[in-house]
């Protein structure tokens, strides 16, 4: 027969024993600065798109083909970034691969996302040259002010995007006082044969610059892009925190002579040349909960107007119908003015709304959120609620839905799906 | 009568004034005392920071601190990889996060948890208990004093604290921190006595538990305290995407 006695001292013991063995050890030189460091994500994507089919984008995109209700889709990514560090100079970089396999082919590229030497004589001193992807603006989903940066994807404002080759600087000085801060970055960004080509004509400097000022506890930078491979830009930003756990922020960006290609309603085309202003309002609230509200108004003074939308997609849903009867020029002209009518956020004004609830019902490292993109011109709207889970070390998951809603001749009534699925598996190493 | 009545009453009014203060003076100074125990003013500082569910399994992170006076930190992620890169910038009570991906530091809230689990930025970002709280009360007991403490303001992330202090060393050995409205939200256990070198000679592991999240367990240890002067622009926005650069 079993004495508890005898079990109640071997309990105690091992119960002693396993928590004096708890592994608390902690090697600090692992962690210390090394010359030569390395990190990088590899990720795989599936997912699932319902087509709108007789939607403009879908027959702007299919005009040709034979397609399912369903479109389905694995994309991966590997991303690496390594830097090497010798006195006062670094050289750092990062490589991002992608690749899709599909209903609709395989497809991958490889591109260089940043590569750049930096050299830091002084502590508030920096130079660099090379190729850098900044981030202007302290907007979450819209970047009015990315001036000499590639356009942020509002259904996923956090990804990683290519840089543009520079040269630059960056001079930090600290004040007691009011203003705390000052903080000067001038740039250069040629342009010239197969040098930042995206960016603007070729022959240009392009010289910009931002200065950042603490004063007051408010974030405050004014930023400017010289006349050059663009036009004239400049404007300003601030954020502020009216509570602790209320913050407020904004910008504005004024753009001289904007060019915007129009679609007139008799299918010519034209340029329509203009001053436009755009400006955005923006909060951030955290509930007791650990709920977050971010919300964010942004007027988008170079969009299109809702007529020249609707006669846009009116002039694609036409053109598709001469394409099934032989003719495809007017698809072809459609086709060449889609980078500017069938990008994000085309139009005017727009609200964004973003929800998310960190640990819902105590589940640890597991995270909601919900997404809305409403367009304030016409009405349509894009909802995206998501799960994501971080329980496994350097694993992160991922589940998104995005439902489209709007009626024809609107923006996102005319997108190429009614919705899509994606699981998003990252890890990290 | 009536006036030497007054009178006594008067001088008995400020001799229990005059004690009052004198011991609310003795718990101001033992605050001070306990956060110069704790590390200098400006530090640099390696941690990791562990959080242990139920059924055992544990997730680590690694943090580099570097602090410069009252109120002026960074904390940066070391580890694990998916974590590598993330830091916070203090200056007073406002914060700042920079995500590498984001590419851009965004303002934060104190009480925002940068990692899950049952720590959040201010366990993480915590400035001198004596920047951040008052000392109400200071009690005797056997082997501990007692402190009493009160947010200075609305902006700290716990509104009260009762803090154990060892009497010969002179450092915490548990703090239990409060809510406005009483509730209990987590409770600090300090323990391992280690010398850091420069005369830092203090707990090198803090267990946090709380009632709130049941079973959970987060454990701080503290690998390495150097006393370190930081120039004042390493604690600005456009150099927390360099701050690996500190260490």
């Amino acid at each position: 027969m079993c004495d508890g006695r005898w079990f109640a001292p071997w309990l105690l013991a091992f119960m002693t024993g396993a928590f004096a063995q708890e592994d608390y050890s902690f090697d600090v030189e692992q962690f210390q600065k090394k010359s030569f460091e390395w990190s990088g994500y590899v990720e795989a994507r599936p997912e699932r798109a319902w087509l709108d089919r007789d939607s403009a984008l879908a027959q702007l995109n299919f005009f040709d083909q034979t397609t399912t209700s369903t479109l389905d889709r694995a994309a991966g990514a590997l991303e690496l970034s390594a830097l090497y560090r010798r006195g006062m100079a670094t050289v750092q970089g990062t490589v991002h691969s992608s690749g899709t396999s599909g209903d609709q082919g395989s497809q991958g590229e490889t591109r260089l996302y940043e590569g750049y030497l930096t050299l830091q004589p002084a502590t508030g001193a920096r130079l660099e040259a090379g190729k850098r992807a900044l981030r202007w603006g302290k907007s979450y989903a819209f970047n009015p002010l990315g001036f000499v940066e590639r356009p942020k994807d509002p259904n996923d404002p956090e990804l990683s995007r290519e840089g543009f080759v520079m040269l630059g600087g960056n001079f930090i000085r600290s004040f007691e006082g009011p203003l705390t801060t000052l903080s000067l970055t001038p740039l250069l960004v040629p342009t010239g044969g197969d040098l930042n080509e995206e960016f603007g004509e070729a022959g240009h400097l392009n010289p910009a610059a931002k200065l950042t000022l603490l004063y007051r506890d408010t974030d405050i930078d004014f930023l400017i892009l010289g006349e050059g491979a663009r036009s004239l830009r400049y404007g300003v930003d601030f954020s502020r925190n009216l509570t602790t756990n209320f913050e407020l922020h904004g910008e504005w960006a004024h753009v001289t002579d904007a060019a915007k290609p129009v679609l007139l309603a008799d299918g010519n085309q034209t340029i329509e040349t203009a001053d436009t202003t755009s400006h955005l309002l923006g909060l951030r609230y955290l509930t007791e909960r650990d709920t977050t509200w971010i919300a964010e108004y942004y007027h988008n003074g170079a969009g299109y107007t809702e007529g020249q939308m609707r006669d846009y997609f009116t002039f694609v849903h036409d053109a598709y119908d001469a394409a099934q009867a032989g003719d495809t020029a007017p698809i072809q002209r459609a086709t060449a003015l889609a980078d500017r009518y069938a990008r994000a956020n085309p139009m005017r004004n727009y609200l964004y709304l973003r929800v998310s609830r960190k640990e819902p019902f105590d589940i640890l490292y597991f995270n909601t959120a919900l997404t809305l993109i409403q367009n304030l011109d016409d009405g349509s709207r894009s909802l995206s609620p998501e799960l994501s889970y971080t329980g496994i070390t350097n694993l992160e998951l991922r589940l998104r839905a995005v439902f489209l809603a709007g009626n024809r001749l609107t923006d996102f009534g005319e997108k190429q799906n009614d919705r899509r699925l994606e699981l998003r598996a990252r890890y990290y190493f | 009568m009536k006036c030497r009545f007054g009178e006594g009453f008067a001088v008995l009014v400020m001799a229990l004034t005059m004690a009052a203060s004198a011991h609310a003076i003795e718990a101001d100074e033992l605050l001070r005392q306990v956060d110069r125990n704790l590390a200098p003013q400006s530090y640099a500082m390696y941690r990791k920071l562990i959080n242990i569910e139920p059924d055992g399994r544990r997730k680590e992170y690694v943090l580099f601190t570097a602090k410069k006076g009252r109120d002026r930190m960074i904390a940066l992620f070391l580890d694990p990889p998916s974590e590598k890169g993330r830091a916070t910038l203090r200056l007073g009570d406002n914060m700042w996060l920079y995500i590498p991906g984001v590419g851009k530091p965004i303002r934060i809230t104190s009480l925002q948890s940068v990692v899950g689990g049952v720590f959040n930025n201010a366990d993480i970002m915590n400035l001198d208990y004596s920047v951040e709280y008052e000392a109400e009360a200071l009690t005797e007991e056997p082997d501990a004093y007692r402190l009493e403490l009160k947010a200075r303001t609305g902006a700290v992330a716990y509104d009260r604290l009762v803090m154990r202090v060892d009497r010969e060393a002179l450092v915490p050995t548990e703090i239990e921190a409060y809510a406005a409205s009483g509730l209990l939200i987590k409770t600090l256990h300090f323990s391992d006595m280690k010398d850091f070198g420069d005369g830092i000679n203090r707990p090198a592991v803090m267990e946090t538990d709380s009632p709130l999240y049941r079973g959970y367990k987060s454990v701080m240890i503290y690998g390495s305290i150097e006393p370190r002067e930081f120039p004042d622009e390493v604690f600005t926005l456009d150099y927390l995407p360099r701050a690996g650069e500190l260490r």
